[in-house]
């Protein structure tokens, strides 16, 4: 197994102690050499790549036209489609968002699953209730509750009754008509549909690390806020870069909330437009199908570099 | 994590996470609470009078196992294929597959849509099946290669010592001991398949195939925009994914943690 193959999986799978001793068996004895494997991942390997790359190579010619999606003669451009890109505000305004948007769902899903998870392992009452409420949120589609939190942020909603019922009815304003809350909502609706993931995860990493450990460092008199930083925090690092890495994917993929959460997608004002919103918009309802693939293209080129990156940083650290 | 041999320190932590465990509750209440203000229980009864519920139900379901079905046999193949056989440049092939764990499903849509009006699947199941199965067929080979790995060599050996050929030894060894992995894969591709929106947005034009994802908007033109309704038909589409989670509580758990446990 190449060095590079090992590192991404590991940043995936990587456990306290698990590391190492999981190198793959250099040379088999001779006569047993197992058997052609090519026609058990032919299948795969063929529809996977076969689908998505082709996908990719047709979205990588439809870039280069001036094309609405139906005419049988769409115009070939060359590279017209991402000199307008560069210029279009909205592309830029929209990677704004997508890098805003992973610094800070990534930031509260971490501290807020990791604490959950700490908690829940500190022998508290209803352990099971806790865990479900956390995690009800994600197995519900975003699409269903994306009407719901459309409701609970407009104007006569129920987040500004319950800012009213607090004291705070001065803040109260219709939060998703207005630019600057509305991107700010859109996140804590992803925080509240995603953090049961991140909570389980560290919860799982947590029961692996030692026990034994733990305890010497309580019998040194250690509080429980430095046995949670010192140890816990750096035992779990490996769930942390693989959490940090699927985020990066799921900043560049959002579409459902952004979509259908305000009252007109991505809006109000483009302030919550993200690449996937823009795409759809460019290529579905206004027909620039042509623009569409252009930023397409450069979608694909940020998420395979974010993922190579966390992969990266994953395989030195080994 | 936190030692809790004091009565305060006990306290103390549980009512920091019931505080912390509210905001994750309150948008479910609003939720139930708007679907019955109004009318009553008439919302629930006005969606359900629609007739088109179980219909946006069973167009989910047969997407999903669609969807598990083609994941599941070309998964377990693969994994086999790319753990325990020999295969000349195998991590060209596996990388060529794992770059498109990365793929983001709005890329495929112009191409997508293309192909599937010439190939006539537009509006049809197929069209949101296939690609869904080939955007999670990477991240499951991906999880299942490292278990089937995890299996001693000398189990695959001593199988082929007695003359078991490689298909007897995947029926009789791989398929068996992946059990464990294969309820992950199954509770992944679910939700993944039961939850995504975009494809059959795009690719789903009429009630008689759109899913359960559809279902808010067609009743916010059904109901022009009634919230009470709306918010009934949002219960009525989470119930039964509640339910199933409650019921699979550890199967879901180990399906999401599969990767990040050995």
């Amino acid at each position: 197994m190449s060095n590079a193959a090992s590192g991404t999986t590991v940043s995936l799978t990587r456990q306290p102690g698990a590391a190492a001793g999981h190198a793959a068996p250099k040379g088999r004895r001779r006569g047993l050499r197992p058997p052609s494997g090519l026609p058990w991942i032919l299948p795969a390997f063929v529809f996977v790549v076969g689908l998505v790359y082709y996908c990719i190579v047709d979205t990588a010619y439809i870039s280069t036209l001036n094309w609405d999606g139906v005419s049988p003669t769409p115009q070939s451009v060359g590279f017209a489609n991402y000199t307008q890109l560069f210029h279009d505000p909205v592309f830029w305004d929209s990677i704004r968002h997508t890098v805003y948007f992973f610094v800070v769902t990534f930031a509260v899903q971490t501290a807020v699953g990791f604490t959950f998870a700490a908690l829940l392992h500190s022998k508290v009452k209803l352990p099971n209730l806790y865990k479900v409420i956390i995690f009800v949120p994600v197995v519900i589609a975003p699409a269903t509750m994306a009407p719901i939190f459309r409701q609970i942020f407009s104007a006569n909603g129920e987040f500004n009754s319950l800012l009213q019922n607090v004291g705070l009815g001065s803040l109260a304003h219709p939060w998703l008509a207005q630019s600057s809350t509305a991107l700010p909502v859109i996140m804590a609706i992803t925080v509240w549909e995603w953090t049961g993931v991140t909570f389980i995860l560290y919860f799982a990493a947590m029961t692996q690390i030692d026990k034994e450990v733990l305890e010497a460092a309580r019998l040194d008199g250690a509080s429980g806020l430095t046995v949670l930083w010192r140890i816990v925090w750096p035992g779990v690092r490996g769930t942390t870069i693989a959490l940090a890495m699927l985020s990066v994917i799921g900043a560049l993929k959002t579409f459902d909330v952004p979509y259908l959460v305000p009252g007109n997608p991505g809006g109000p004002n483009y302030a919550t437009e993200f690449l996937g919103t823009f795409i759809y918009r460019i290529s579905i309802p206004t027909a620039e199908v042509g623009y569409g693939a252009a930023i397409s293209i450069m979608l694909l080129i940020l998420a395979l570099a974010g993922a190579a990156a966390f992969g990266l940083r994953g395989t030195r650290r080994n | 994590m936190f030692e809790t041999r004091r009565l305060s320190s006990k306290v103390i932590l549980q009512v920091v996470l019931t505080i912390m465990v509210i905001p994750f509750l309150l948008p479910l209440i609003a939720m139930v609470q708007e679907s019955l203000s109004g009318q009553g229980w008439g919302n629930y009864r006005a969606v359900w009078a629609t007739g088109v519920v179980p219909e946006f139900f069973r167009n989910s379901a047969i997407i999903a196992v669609g969807v598990i079905v083609i994941v599941y046999c070309l998964t377990m193949l693969a994994a086999y294929g790319f753990a325990k056989l020999h295969v000349r440049g195998r991590e060209i092939y596996f990388w060529l597959m794992l770059a498109a764990l990365t793929l983001p499903e709005v890329v495929l849509l112009t191409p997508m849509f293309t192909t599937a009006t010439t190939l006539g699947v537009y509006n049809t199941y197929w069209a949101v099946i296939l690609p869904l199965a080939a955007l999670q067929i990477p991240f499951t080979v991906l999880l299942t290669r490292s278990f089937v790995k995890s299996i001693p060599d000398e189990l695959f050996d001593a199988a082929r010592v007695d003359g078991a050929n490689a298909a007897r030894v995947f029926w009789n060894i791989v398929l068996p001991l992946t059990r464990p992995m294969a309820a992950a894969i199954v509770i992944l591709t679910l939700i993944g398949a039961w939850n995504d929106y975009l494809l059959p947005l795009v690719f789903l034009q009429s009630p008689a195939t759109q899913t359960v994802t559809l279902l808010p908007s067609f009743f916010v033109s059904e109901f022009s925009n009634d919230q009470t309704k709306v918010a009934a038909s949002a219960v009525i589409t989470a119930i039964p994914e509640i339910i199933a989670y409650l019921c699979l509580q550890r199967l879901f758990e180990r399906g999401l943690t599969a990767g990040a446990l050995k």
